[in-house]
């Protein structure tokens, strides 16, 4: 027996222990995901890398996020902790999968148990509904193109192969953007989690793993597929367009969880891009290192993220301005190198990934023709999405853990998970060495670096750049701790004075809505900015959800309107199509 | 003349600046400037006691006329103690209002204009007390401002130095009395208000160490 | 008092002194007046300016609600350098001494009010020589007065070639007041026992320079389109309250030169320049053309050599008067009451207190950078604004 079906089983006794033992079914999450992480790592899985490399981000992500509902989910009633350990043996099912019906079954396993913890926290059906919708579009759409794929092969054969067409790889890169929240579907992940007030641990189950499978089932299929410049070009441009657009709405956002929300649509729409780039090349060696590429930015993004929701959990609130807890250093560190990564920033994984990518659009731009035209295009606005980005998780950093709170530590565990989630993103990156292929690691030891020690981005056999994650942090370090005995408090003679505002007892704090007013008013076209004077303060709007909104609504009058015209109660209009659908019948039969 | 490039129109308008303090003032004002006479006199703020005027206190009403003249000599003003030489080539000064009428302030920023041109000689405005070297008082003691002065001292850095301005820092002239700070200002710049000479000599020479 | 009723129904609205609201031909009961609510909507901050910080030529706190990155409203407080004066039971001439000293930079204005107030008191014949020199005095403070606003709207827009210019044409101005007068700030004119008046030889060559250097000047401001482009469109204000350069900018027809019988304007062929902008740009362009028609009857007094100067030592008795005379600012009105030489009570209704208001509300909706100019446009003087004459 398949030693990983020993971890399906954990978890599937998870389930039902977790009605009345809370710790004891998350303990048992944690052991079935430790026992998928180390099977994989020796190589028993159903799947070789790159794919099992999947399976070993998303066990880290379900350990850090159990041990932080153990404490975390005390107050949410009984059912969270089943439905939980259900979307993971979902996930798991997933993961193991080597057939497309045993894939859409994972899938639906897992995101059946979603709209049931959305909608059972707080009552907010609205928000499970939206969820509901859009996921079983995204099945549709994989059922489709499971049934195409399978069509290929002329047989009854469901299990993965290699394909021809690239029309199933749509179809299942639509069904899986959708689950993902990539451009026009953003709504789809952003109002679950932040008006559906999903739990903190839940948002991060959400954000993190559940689009990683989204990631990993468009890896799936894309594998198996041949080249295409044009699916490859779709591919690119959504997930740039989504890539801008998230990282825009998650700057103006207040909402702290709607903030995580858009960055992981806008982390997803890069991961797409790279996909795109991936999809339009042929063989060679700058597809080997977009691979590398998703993978790593993948995993970066899952553990991040998880850290982020982590910490958004500790808050206990909903928006920046609320946040009332206490300073204390694990938690400002652990927040740290959480947005670190985020906004792309060595020493973390996250910047490796950011770094990675942009390489690979600027080795795409060498290419000739359209791919690099596109890659250009797209580099310079992936570039422009991490700008905001960053300053978005600026502003999460700021105003969590910096800005004007009184100092006083944690309160439980919580924050050293947190801790541990910024520790693993270093850990991450200095043994980054050991997730990318050989082909793209080396050395430089004319400078003392030795071999095995730094990885390179090449799409020829010459260098084009270079990287070497244990030094980096090792200067870092140092830099840091010749600034810290230069500027130490204690040396020299200094006074302390108060701050001076005017000369005046104002303690003034800029407050979260504050920073993001000046995009909100640049950009006054994009989101629908409205400033009202009087009571109200300015508010912006997620066009692609008004957009769908309005055409829904739009809709509706439509087929009310040609309901009333055409089903008018009146007996000469039935009869007339009464004998234009027989006519009609008539002509087809002689046409077939 | 309707082009745009402000540099050369500067360059065309020539240069205005005097050569003061190194020469005489090409265009002194008579009130405002040290007073000779000798006698009593009516004088609403006591500036005039047992024949000796006292320009701290002068106002420049011009009641004591005609036993006392004004000479046109501008420098009205007094240096107790030492400046730090290490302020001779960059002195920052930021100016307080303490409660004036308007035309001291607007006498001290004068002292930007061409004709005196303040920056030549090493004199800045900078607009906080953590830039600056010196505390410039303006104006009568109010209660408003008393707390605010003494925030704005504390937030200077050493070395540092008090300078007043106007009679009504020195010695709060006819609308009330100097600021609590005045008493430790080490330079004094009387008149009401001081000429731009006055303020530009008086805060060169103690720049220069110079009593 | 001749020439103001103490009932309802005269004219256009100027403002409030301690006991009574002061309109252009009537002094009533005061009247309450409505004040802008600065309560905090969730999400904005309240961002302190002052009282002490660069920036600000005198201590003004002032406090600006923003939700970001534009101004919701703003809140004007003056009474940080606030000062009591006692005037009460003084002769005029003591009291004199302070009331010059209330706005130092407007000092011409406030001098011309006292007297025409205390002539109104005791019903003094006017003399035309009397007012030709107040007009003289006046004018001379409105052109540097403007040509301060203007080097102060310079300033914020890094212009530093015409802020120079600006002021070093403001400094000759200084200069030759000083060599008419005296004083650069007109102090000590009306209590000497004689005039110390002196016209210096080709002071209408001097007066022309000037004039003609800063008509190149202010056609090169309005030439320049990133200057222009700062004030435009920053603080659009047209209420009929205003006063001074702001309700002439706003289009209203509005200037005590010509609708104040105080002082007597008409030999000078005056009009007051209007302009309907309604922004800073307006009251930028008002300010400068003010400056010709300024420019104009001093070059015309001053040809006619040393006009006389009014003496307060012949001023005495009992009575009560009242005046309003165009300060740079607007309309200045003083209500004064006399008793047997001695000052019984006092009030001036100063332009500076109009001109805050409407700068608070002309400046909800804009942004932060536009905050200077629109500041600087108004060219509010907190010295009147935050004083208490006792």
């Amino acid at each position: 027996m398949n030693p990983v079906y020993i971890s399906l089983l954990i978890t599937a006794v998870a389930m039902p222990v977790g009605i009345r033992w809370r710790k004891v079914s998350y303990s048992l999450v944690i052991a079935g995901s430790l026992v998928l992480a180390v099977f994989t790592l020796l190589g028993s899985g159903a799947t070789a890398y790159p794919l099992a490399y999947f399976s070993l981000v998303a066990a880290i992500a379900w350990i850090l996020i159990s041990v932080f509902s153990m404490t975390y989910s005390a107050g949410y009633g009984k059912w969270l902790t089943p439905l939980f350990a259900m979307t993971v043996f979902g996930m798991m099912v997933i993961l193991e999968s080597s057939d497309y019906v045993t894939f859409i079954v994972g899938w639906e396993i897992m995101s059946i148990p979603a709209y049931a913890s959305i909608g059972l926290n707080k009552e907010h059906w609205n928000a499970a509904y939206v969820f509901m919708v859009f996921s079983e579009i995204s099945t549709v759409f994989l059922i489709i193109g499971a049934i195409l794929a399978v069509q290929e092969t002329g047989t009854i054969d469901f299990r993965f192969q290699s394909l021809q067409s690239d029309v199933p790889l749509l179809l299942f890169a639509i069904g899986c953007m959708t689950k993902m929240g990539i451009t026009p579907f953003m709504i789809s992940e952003w109002l679950p989690i932040a008006h559906g007030n999903a739990p903190a641990n839940d948002s991060a189950l959400f954000s993190a793993t559940m689009t990683l499978m989204g990631v990993f089932g468009i890896v799936r299929i894309m594998l198996l597929s041949p080249p295409s410049i044009y699916l490859g070009f779709f591919l690119l441009a959504v997930g740039v367009l989504t890539v801008f657009f998230a990282a825009l709405f998650a700057y103006v956002s207040e909402n702290m969880k709607m903030l995580g929300g858009f960055s992981t649509i806008e982390n997803n729409g890069s991961i797409l891009a790279a996909i795109g780039l991936y999809v339009t090349l042929g063989e060679g060696v700058l597809k080997t290192y977009l691979l590398a590429v998703i993978l790593i930015f993948a995993l970066a993004h899952s553990v991040a993220k998880t850290g982020l929701f982590i910490g958004i959990g500790t808050t206990r609130k909903e928006s920046f301005s609320e946040i009332d807890s206490r300073k204390s250093s694990y938690l400002t560190l652990g927040w740290f190198l959480v947005t670190m990564s985020l906004s792309g920033l060595l020493p973390t994984v996250g910047g490796l990934g950011t770094w990675m990518l942009l390489e690979s659009f600027f080795m795409g731009a060498y290419q000739y023709g359209l791919i690099g035209i596109a890659s250009v295009v797209a580099g310079s606005m992936i570039a422009l999405a991490e700008g905001l980005a960053s300053s978005s998780m600026m502003k999460v950093l700021s105003f969590s853990q910096v800005h004007g709170l009184p100092k006083g530590g944690m309160k439980n565990s919580e924050g050293y998970v947190l801790f541990a989630t910024g520790g693993i993103l270093v850990l991450l990156f200095v043994l980054a060495n050991f997730l990318i292929q050989p082909q793209f690691i080396s050395g430089l030891p004319s400078v003392l670096v030795y071999n095995g020690f730094t990885i390179q981005s090449r799409f020829s056999t010459a260098d084009f750049g270079l990287i070497s994650p244990l030094y980096v942090l090792i200067i870092i370090f140092f830099f840091a701790l010749a600034a810290y005995l230069v500027f130490d408090r204690r040396r020299g003679k200094q006074r302390v004075v108060p701050r001076w505002n005017g000369g005046v007892d104002f303690n003034q704090y800029y407050t979260s809505f504050a920073y993001a007013s000046n995009i909100r008013l640049m950009l006054k076209g994009i989101l629908r900015t409205r400033v009202r004077d009087g009571n109200r303060q300015m508010s912006v709007v997620d066009v692609f959800w008004f957009a769908m909104q309005s055409f829904a609504s739009g809709y509706r009058r439509f087929s009310r309107q040609f309901a009333y015209r055409v089903m008018n109660s009146s007996i000469t209009w039935y009869m007339i199509y009464m004998i234009v659908a027989f006519m009609l019948v008539l002509i087809l039969a002689f046409v077939i | 003349m309707r082009n745009s490039i402000w540099f050369l129109k500067g360059l065309r308008n020539g240069k205005k600046t005097e050569k003061f303090p190194r020469a005489d003032p090409k265009d002194p004002p008579l009130w405002p400037s040290r007073l000779v006479g000798s006698g009593t006199s009516k004088c609403p703020t006591n500036a005039i006691e047992d024949g000796k005027w006292n320009a701290g206190k002068c106002i420049s009403c011009r009641l004591c006329m005609p036993e006392y003249k004004p000479t046109g000599d501008q420098s009205n003003y007094k240096i107790t103690g030492s400046v730090p030489g290490i302020l001779s080539r960059s002195f920052y000064i930021y100016p307080v209002d303490s409660g004036t009428c308007g035309a001291c302030n607007t006498e001290l920023l004068s002292i930007l204009a061409p004709q005196y041109d303040a920056s030549r000689v090493n004199i800045f405005f900078t607009n906080t007390p953590r830039h600056a070297d010196a505390l410039l008082l303006m104006g009568v003691y109010t209660e408003g401002m008393d707390q605010v002065i003494s925030k704005a001292y504390e937030a200077m850095p050493d070395p540092k130095l008090i300078i007043a301005l106007g009679t009504c820092a020195v010695s709060g002239g006819i609308i009330g009395k100097s600021p609590h700070l005045s008493k430790d200002a080490l330079i004094e710049i009387a008149g009401c208000p001081p000429s731009p000479y006055t303020i530009l000599e008086a805060l060169v020479r103690a720049k220069e160490g110079k009593r | 008092m001749q020439y103001y009723k103490t009932t309802r129904g005269g004219g256009r609205y100027i403002g409030q002194t301690r006991s009574f609201s002061v309109y252009s031909d009537s002094i009533t009961p005061p009247i309450k007046v409505e004040k802008i609510s600065t309560e905090i909507i969730p999400g904005e901050l309240v961002f302190n300016y002052g009282p002490s910080t660069g920036g600000l030529t005198e201590s003004v706190r002032i406090a600006l609600t923003t939700p970001g990155e534009i101004i919701r409203a703003v809140k004007v407080d003056p009474s940080y350098k606030l000062r009591r004066l006692k005037v009460v039971g003084l002769n005029l001439i003591d009291a004199f001494l302070q009331i010059e000293r209330i706005n130092g930079y407007h000092s011409s204005s406030y001098q011309a009010a006292f007297i025409k107030a205390a002539e109104d008191a005791l019903l003094v014949e006017k003399s035309r020589g009397l007012d030709e020199e107040l007009i003289l005095q006046m004018e001379l403070e409105r052109i540097r007065s403007h040509l301060n606003v203007l080097e102060r709207l310079c300033e914020p827009a890094g212009f530093g070639v015409p802020f120079h210019q600006i002021a070093q044409m403001r400094e000759e101005v200084s200069r030759l007041i000083s060599a008419i007068f005296g004083h650069r700030y007109f102090f000590g004119i009306h209590t000497l026992p004689h005039s110390e008046l002196r016209i210096p030889a080709g002071v209408t060559e001097i007066t022309k320079g000037i004039e003609r250097r800063f008509a190149l000047l202010f056609e090169s401001l309005q030439d320049s389109k990133i200057f222009v482009n700062r004030l435009q469109g920053n603080g659009k204000i047209q209420k009929i309250w205003l006063v001074g350069p702001a309700a002439r900018a706003a289009g209203l027809q509005y200037d005590a030169r010509i609708d104040s019988p105080s002082i007597d304007y008409s030999k000078y062929s005056f009009e007051p320049f209007i302009d309907d902008g309604k922004d800073a740009f307006a009251r930028f362009l008002v300010r400068g053309n003010e400056i010709f028609s300024s420019f104009a009857i001093v070059n015309q007094i001053l040809s006619k050599g040393k006009p006389e100067t009014a003496d307060l030592r012949e001023i005495r008795g009992t009575g009560i008067g009242a005046s309003r005379v165009e300060s740079p600012q607007g309309d200045l009105f003083c209500y004064l009451s006399v008793d047997d030489g001695r000052v019984k009570s006092i009030e001036f209704c100063a332009p500076s207190v109009s001109n805050i208001i409407a700068f608070e509300q002309s400046m909800q909706g804009n942004i932060f950078t536009d905050f200077h100019f629109n500041w600087e446009s108004f060219g509010i003087w907190i010295s009147e604004a935050g004083v208490e004459i006792e």
